[in-house]
């Protein structure tokens, strides 16, 4: 009889443990088929998980009285915002201010009354957000279509956003014995505690995502095992980002074939490639203008931290897709104040878009 | 009120504690002396001991250890020796074979494959080892082989796995990892690059001899633990003496679905799904990239799977390389 109570008392300490530590979700788990079978599979929602971050534009501004000087009329040393009028202009900064930087305000890139000044640092990077933002929204419409970004589709009130990576330092390759991959080790689920290294591959560098061969019997196009361990990384990097299953972009098992794939997966594509621009030719930029001690939000692989810290990419946050969609399909569930703010909007090229 | 007594009830024996048979050469060679467990009694026999090791079972244990220890220290190591670092990310440490360049070379870095070699063999001679004895041990006792060939069924998937399907490959890099996340992982990715294991018809036959053995077990289980009240748990005795406990079992299963098993055939059943789940299931191991590069495609080949309609919305404009379809014929 003691023995019962005593078992039984531990199976029910664990079934309390089991229930009251971990985060559940129950029934309903929101679900949705996006097209008639057998073009679309269906697609599970978050339950009742908590949203990592807003999911709410903030109030849209006022709208600036028409005509007036322009910007580089009123205003000395303007560099990015030179086709907008005086009054949308600070309005855009203003905006600006509560996207980025609700805290701290102007001086978190003006150094104190002298608005024209270059001192501060974090203005430069401002610049070369602003010339990002405006790139995207000209030449990106591929991905970003109408409903385009503004600050707020990442930073959402913050000045670094929510979800960066970092890139990963190559395992030393010293001593009898390997060090281990750089695992996060910091998360709420095992696919968070993935390594990184697929980011530098497919989000940094120009690696082809390729793995399955087109055919059926063997032709030599398989990929190597660990290219295809990368890959299901980087794949789960973007279902999770994106908060979608594998099937919103692949519908059937041949996962290569661009046939069987959904509408969607091209947007995916265009979203690699998008990101891919934007960590090459904009955040890649962001350490050298401005230096900074890197905020550990995963307290990677410390045997190798200092390394990581000291490196000649310290500090420097990029993009992944979960930056600006925060695990939602659409960022903002496809609310978009881009019209509101014409000055977002930069020049489209003459050379056309990306292709 | 009268209590029935089975073998099934929870009534511990506690004897003289039996020693064996004596052993073929020696009297002196079983290792630890006998006791009686109370704690264990309650979930099988109460006589703890003695065991008997032999050559292969210290070779077993010996070549054992040092898998396990080489494993276990290149995780430790792969940490810098930290050890509370070790206890954490433990389920993700891992000790990987050797990169694709080298091949089948048998000797390459220690820490880019070498340690993942030596591990590999040592754990491999183990196992055999371990195989030898209980093969021995069966002869010993005039046993049948049954379970000793079961195992070999068991390390024959294991072979595949990490020896036989790398050499067909020509590759170390081809087997799996040691380390709890990194071979689920392997696992995982390794269906995806082949088109999903689903449609390998081997693999298929796997996973029915795998879900068939437990429910024929639990179907068998449940019927003698049912029938122990008319005597049913001495069931090889009811093989060719028929009691009321095996009439009563055939009739329930004739009338839930038409059909059973006698008690003898039973054991042959569960034990045939047993051993042809792993024996299938290195099948499709072996075949896999060395015969067949995508069973998906191949299953759309064979009439497995459906082939899918191209989806609406394409652009008109493929990138460079996107633009070929896959192929159902021959490579």
């Amino acid at each position: 009889m003691r023995f019962l109570i005593t078992v039984g008392t531990l199976i029910f300490a664990a079934a309390i443990f089991l229930i009251v530590v971990p985060r559940w979700t129950h029934p309903p788990i929101p679900a949705i088929q996006m097209g008639p079978p057998p073009t679309s599979m269906i697609q599970f929602g978050r339950g009742q998980l908590n949203e990592p971050v807003s999911q709410n534009l903030l109030p849209v501004l006022p709208p600036p009285s028409a005509g007036g000087p322009s910007a580089t009329a009123a205003y000395h040393n303007v560099k990015v915002l030179t086709d907008v009028s005086a009054a949308e202009f600070m309005r855009l900064q203003e905006a600006m201010t509560r996207w980025v930087s609700p805290r701290k305000g102007c001086d978190f890139c003006h150094a104190g009354k002298d608005y024209a000044s270059d001192a501060k640092p974090e203005k430069h990077v401002a610049r070369l957000m602003l010339a990002m933002t405006r790139h995207i929204n000209a030449d990106w419409k591929q991905h970003v279509k109408e409903q385009g970004v503004t600050c707020y589709t990442c930073h959402r009130g913050k000045p670094v956003p929510a979800e960066v990576w970092y890139p990963s330092i190559p395992r030393p390759k010293h001593g009898i014995a390997a060090k281990q991959e750089n695992w996060r080790e910091v998360a709420d689920n095992v696919k968070k505690f993935f390594p990184d290294d697929s980011l530098d591959l497919y989000l940094l560098g120009e690696e082809p995502i390729a793995a399955q061969s087109r055919t059926a019997l063997p032709s030599g196009t398989v990929a190597e095992q660990i290219v295809v361990k990368r890959i299901y990384e980087m794949m789960m990097e973007m279902s999770e980002g994106i908060g979608v299953n594998c099937g919103y972009c692949h519908n059937s098992r041949a996962l290569m074939s661009w046939y069987q794939g959904t509408p969607y997966r091209w947007d995916g594509y265009w979203g690699i490639e998008l990101t891919r621009d934007l960590n090459r030719n904009y955040l890649l930029q962001v350490p050298g203008i401005l230096p900074q001690k890197r905020e550990l939000v995963h307290e990677t692989a410390w045997p190798v931290l200092p390394d990581r810290e000291s490196g000649p990419l310290a500090g420097n946050g990029l993009v992944l897709c979960a930056t600006c969609h925060e695990a939602r399909p659409q960022p903002l569930d496809g609310a978009s104040e881009l019209g509101a703010y014409p000055g977002l909007t930069g020049p489209a090229p003459a050379g056309g878009n990306h292709s | 009120m009268a209590q029935f007594h089975s073998l099934f009830t929870a009534i511990e024996l506690e004897g003289p504690l039996e020693p064996g048979l004596p052993l073929r050469w020696s009297r002196h060679r079983r290792i630890g002396g006998a006791f009686h467990s109370r704690l264990l009694g309650r979930i099988g026999e109460s006589q703890v001991g003695p065991t008997y090791l032999g050559w292969p079972g210290i070779i077993s244990l010996i070549c054992g250890f040092i898998a396990i220890e080489i494993i276990g220290l290149n995780m430790w190591a792969s940490v810098n020796w930290n050890i509370l670092r070790f206890i954490k990310m433990l389920p993700f440490l891992a000790v990987e074979p050797p990169p694709a360049r080298y091949g089948l070379w048998p000797f390459p870095p220690l820490r880019e494959g070498g340690w993942w070699l030596m591990a590999g063999f040592f754990l491999t001679v183990s196992i055999l080892a371990w195989w030898v004895r209980m093969y021995n041990r069966a002869r010993a006792l005039k046993m049948g082989t049954q379970i000793p060939w079961a195992f070999a069924s068991a390390i024959w998937l294991y072979l595949v796995l990490g020896f036989f399907r790398p050499l067909a490959m020509g590759s170390w890099s081809e087997a799996p990892p040691f380390g709890v996340v990194a071979h689920l992982n392997w696992t995982a990715t390794f269906s995806v690059r082949y088109g999903n294991l689903y449609y390998d018809p081997f693999h298929m036959l796997s996973i029915v001899f795998l879900y068939g053995s437990t429910m024929l077990f639990c179907m068998h289980a449940g019927t003698i633990l049912a029938l122990a009240r008319f005597g049913g748990e001495r069931e090889t005795h009811e093989i060719a003496d028929r009691g009321t406990a095996m009439e009563r079992g055939a009739i329930f299963w004739r009338w839930t679905m038409g059909f059973n098993a006698n008690f003898e055939s039973i054991h042959r059943w569960v034990w045939w799904f047993a051993v042809l789940c792993t024996l299938t299931g290195g099948i499709g191991i072996l075949i896999t990239g060395t015969l067949v590069d995508n069973w998906f495609l191949w299953g759309v080949r064979h009439g497995i799977a459906p082939h899918y309609p191209q989806v609406p919305g394409l652009p008109s404009s493929l990138p460079h390389g996107y633009a070929q379809p896959p192929s159902i014929g021959a490579p």
